[in-house]
């Protein structure tokens, strides 16, 4: 009888085991088809930015404009105006004083943050087994992806990145990044449109 | 005693203030935002980039004007980098207590830079 009762129990962890396997595959697969139908994307964003520290907090508030496959405008116009353009290997920083046009390749700070802003919102980073190991579950409405970094160059960044995706739609809604230090940021998206046509003015570099 | 003589914001505990930073060096361009912190007799003060991503987390004790640096993020965290942040964040902070908001480090032509943000 002892013997029975263990093997039903082996039995249903399995086959349990196997289903949250099966589901968490539908999602990834969910995720993956909507991020690759999405060829443009714009939100307004609200940041909010956690001093451990200090044991304060900061928020902060713009728009985003996204066009596939590398094109990315961040624009922060609350309580300071700071624009980021990412176009293809060349970045833009704008603040009130100066203009800067960086090449990625040649910064690994501006190249880490681009990549991270990016396949973030959109939800790549989810499939990029190569720099994150995932796991997913499911919240109420929500499905959590949470991402530990791989690759050293992502480590001495985060500790951990949390990507809030709305199961309605399989899209960002809510993206967490944990810093090594305890700080966290947490950047929410709103009023989020996508597959609409955004002006290449947007993401022009000059 | 008076600490931040353009403020009162840091003269009482608890006090607290944003500032626009920048640090501008001869191959290179940082701006971000820097917050200070009164906790009793240490200023604790942290500075992060636009996105929120951590550069230096730190203490400055005005009675002896030295910085401590709690976290320096892994890109700038050097020990040749560390003696120059202590030293140059440590005038910093002694200009500020003296009403000015720029340090400029003559030797390694370093320029820092903090200019008062809308509290919010």
């Amino acid at each position: 009888m002892k013997r029975l009762l263990i093997l039903l129990f082996v039995l249903v962890s399995v086959h349990l085991s196997l289903m949250a396997q099966q589901n968490e595959a539908q999602i990834r697969q969910a995720i993956t088809q909507a991020a690759s139908t999405m060829k443009t994307m714009q939100c307004d964003f609200t940041q909010t930015k956690h001093l451990k520290m200090l044991n304060d907090k900061m928020t902060s508030k713009g728009r985003m404009y996204y066009q596939q496959t590398n094109r990315l405008r961040w624009e922060y116009t609350s309580p300071y105006s700071y624009t980021f353009i990412l176009n293809d290997d060349k970045v833009l920083l704008k603040n009130a004083q100066r203009n800067d046009v960086i090449d990625v390749n040649k910064n690994k700070l501006f190249r880490e943050i681009a990549r991270i802003m990016m396949n973030s919102v959109v939800g790549t980073s989810l499939t990029d087994d190569k720099s994150f190991k995932s796991t997913i579950a499911t919240n109420g409405s929500e499905w959590t992806a949470s991402l530990l970094p791989q690759r050293k160059d992502l480590k001495q960044l985060f500790q951990k990145i949390i990507l809030h995706f709305n199961r309605t739609n399989a899209m960002v809604k809510q993206v967490e990044l944990i810093e090594r230090n305890g700080d966290k940021t947490v950047i929410e998206l709103n009023n989020i449109r996508t597959n609409e046509k955004i002006s290449a003015d947007m993401f022009t570099i000059r | 005693m008076q600490l931040f003589a353009q403020s009162t914001f840091l003269e009482t505990e608890g006090g607290r203030i944003r500032y626009a930073a920048s640090i501008e060096m001869p191959k290179a361009y940082l701006s971000g935002i820097c917050v200070l912190l009164r906790e009793g007799n240490v200023v604790r003060g942290s500075l992060f980039n636009e996105f929120g991503v951590t550069a230096l987390d730190f203490t400055y004790h005005p009675e002896n004007q030295k910085v401590k640096l709690h976290h320096v993020i892994s890109m700038m965290d050097k020990w040749y980098i560390r003696r120059v942040l202590r030293k140059d964040l440590a005038q910093l902070m002694l200009r500020l207590q003296q009403g000015e908001t720029t340090y400029h480090n003559e030797r390694r032509h370093i320029t820092y830079q903090l200019k008062v943000m809308d509290n919010g």
